[in-house]
């Protein structure tokens, strides 16, 4: 599993459905969590490079499975197309990385940073998972987290926003099987994002999932977990 | 060298209607351009222009000019460009406080804009470097979480640009150029004066006494620019070396009239502070408050990000005792006007009021900001005037209880 911009805030619920069946590794990226930030890191490749790395030194086999969320997403995506043989089948989750055509990404820097983790919600609320690690009033540590993960996104993602203006013209060479997987209503990264993927990986499918915003990992783990669940055993 | 005495107005967009500020709750970066009147500003221009002319006559040694962007706070969107016009209508010095380094690709233009400025006025420009404000960075696209870095590298591209003959490249980690080679180049050697301003950022007043550049405490109250010298001379003991009084400049809000009642009331119009709809890094104010200005406005509002996009401030900035200083300050007006935030009053008590404060902070260059929001053109030609005929005389022989030992000069009751 590859993290996204908002980081991982613990052991998720889809996190415990999905290793039951599978050995599930969830490294936090550099700049995020606890994982050191080194200065020279400016771009999408250079996490993409971190995370071929890591598997290294940690001896994941390849071809492995990867779910890639948002910022993640991208990062794994542009692995898939300079690495074709490191994955075996991609999952992408409101994945960043190609610039909508009718609509926008939300900027996250415009606003503060528990506007744009509610934002990532459909119905920040009723999401169990939010309300745990967001929900309640943030402890000094939790916000210094927030701000972290924030400049570490800048660094990755200020410009071209959030996107990147050659991926586009690359997915097409991308031989890995993917399952695309966003929700109706995100507000973060649209659904046409996820159309525009489908459409330039040749061996993609897109699945949208009902009432559930950016990250359905959080707010639909359920339903998130068959859908990646039925898409690795197939 | 002879304590410098300066004219600064941020020459602001005040013709916003205060409606719209009440509608949208800030009053830059997104505040609508809809909402800006060229008539306006074209009137506007001719008026600020003239008070800096004024000031000049009064003698006052020099102007300040500024650059911000996005924002009703100051219709200064190239500080080059105001420095130019004023250049050609004042006598003295022209203090940019400064060219925002970090929101420019291209460093070495900022070099050559320079270096022509310090030409046709004849050598008499001061170059202050700056990091820009958080809207600056966002309103121009330069990303916060390297702003120091390019602050630092642009500044060491244009001190190269000016006393290393070129042809010369340079392929750093944020600036690229394969032939810097300008054919304009500072009259004054080695270069402009430089200076580097601030609002309470601990990191960048150390840096600028590593540079041995002055540093200018930018409208901050009166304990915390004490606070900044004693941080600036630290940091030069630590590098072995003794600031002078030049090494620091105190830009602060003043409002001088005949009376102190008058000036009391008029000097309302430089504070922005304690306003409902808060204050975003630009200048907000309810109908309810005749504050137009930007005295007390320090990024709270409903859009503090905006001030502090992530990356830009260190988390010492953020929370450290100046972090607190700057918080106190922003009380009601009568608070600021008492923490030196804002200085008013007749001649008479202003002479004594920044005989204080020289005696506490001994600025070689002080910069009477004394035109400010929607203050009236009479009113502000009337502190001029007051300014250069009875303040600054009475001011200039006198010399700081820093350097004498003697008591200082207590503040008016």
């Amino acid at each position: 599993m590859v993290h996204g911009e908002l980081g991982v805030p613990g052991w998720l619920e889809s996190f415990a459905h999905l290793a039951e069946h599978h050995d599930m590794i969830v490294p936090s990226l550099p700049g995020f969590g606890r994982s050191t930030r080194p200065d020279w890191i400016m771009g999408i490749h250079d996490l993409a490079a971190w995370v071929t790395w890591f598997a290294r030194d940690v001896d994941l086999r390849t071809p492995m499975n990867v779910i890639g969320c948002s910022l993640g997403g991208w990062v794994a995506a542009e692995i898939a197309t300079v690495a074709p043989q490191f994955f075996n089948k991609m999952v992408l989750v409101g994945a960043m990385g190609i610039k909508p055509e009718r609509g926008e990404i939300f900027d996250y820097f415009l606003e503060g940073g528990l506007t744009g983790l509610r934002r990532a919600f459909h119905r920040p609320e009723q999401s169990s998972e939010f309300m745990r690690y967001w929900g309640k009033e943030w402890t000094a540590e939790e916000a210094d987290i927030v701000e972290q993960h924030r400049e570490m996104t800048c660094r990755i993602a200020w410009k071209p926003y959030m996107h990147s203006l050659t991926l586009r013209h690359l997915l097409p060479g991308v031989v890995t099987p993917t399952l695309l997987v966003w929700g109706r209503e995100d507000a973060i990264a649209p659904l046409e994002c996820g159309e525009l993927y489908q459409r330039s990986i040749p061996r993609s499918r897109l699945a949208v999932i009902e009432n559930c915003g950016h990250m359905p990992e959080m707010e639909k783990p359920a339903e998130f977990t068959k859908l990646v669940e039925n898409f690795l055993a197939a | 060298m002879a304590r410098k005495f300066f004219f600064f107005s941020e020459m602001g967009y005040n013709a916003y209607p205060l409606e719209a500020l009440e509608q949208y709750g800030y009053s830059a970066l997104l505040f609508p351009n809809s909402i800006f009147d060229p008539d306006k500003a074209r009137d506007l221009w001719q008026m600020f222009l003239r008070e800096h002319e004024y000031a000049s006559e009064m003698g006052f040694d020099g102007s300040v000019c500024n650059e911000h962007h996005n924002n009703v706070l100051s219709m200064q969107e190239s500080v080059n460009i105001s420095a130019a016009v004023i250049s050609q209508r004042i006598k003295g010095t022209i203090a940019l406080i400064g060219n925002p380094l970090p929101i420019h690709d291209n460093p070495v233009r900022v070099a050559e804009e320079i270096a022509m400025l310090d030409l046709i006025s004849g050598g008499r420009i001061i170059s202050g470097f700056v990091r820009g404000t958080g809207i600056e960075q966002l309103s121009t696209n330069a990303n916060p979480a390297y702003n120091r870095e390019r602050f630092e590298e642009a500044f060491a591209l244009i001190k190269k640009t000016w006393t290393v003959p070129g042809p010369f490249r340079w392929e750093g980690k944020h600036y690229h150029l394969r032939v810097v080679n300008p054919w304009q180049l500072p009259l004054q050697k080695p270069h402009p004066p430089i200076w580097a301003a601030g609002i309470l950022s601990p990191e960048t007043i150390r840096w600028a006494a590593r540079q041995r550049i002055t540093y200018l405490v930018l409208g901050s109250a009166l304990d915390a620019t004490a606070t900044c010298r004693d941080i600036y001379h630290e940091a030069a003991k630590e590098d072995g070396w003794a600031p002078t009084p030049e090494h620091l400049g105190y830009l602060i809000h003043t409002c001088v009239l005949d009376t102190d009642e008058e000036a009391y009331e008029m000097g309302r119009h430089h504070y922005g502070g304690a306003s409902v709809i808060g204050r975003s890094g630009g200048v907000a104010a309810s109908a309810l408050t005749a504050g137009t200005g930007s005295a007390g406005a320090t990024g709270g509002g409903p859009h503090p990000e905006w001030m502090a996009p992530p990356g830009y401030m260190s988390k010492q900035a953020k929370t450290g005792n100046m972090a607190r200083e700057r918080r106190m300050s922003e009380g009601s007006y009568d608070a600021a006007t008492r923490a030196g935030l804002i200085v008013t009053g007749s001649p008479k008590t202003i002479i004594q009021k920044f005989k204080h404060i020289i005696d506490r902070t001994d600025p070689g260059y002080l910069t009477f900001w004394a035109r400010e929001g929607k203050k009236p053109h009479e009113a502000t030609m009337r502190g001029i005037e007051l300014l250069g005929t009875e303040v600054i005389p009475a001011l200039q022989e006198h010399q700081s209880a820093l350097v004498t030992g003697k008591e200082v000069t207590p503040w008016p009751q």
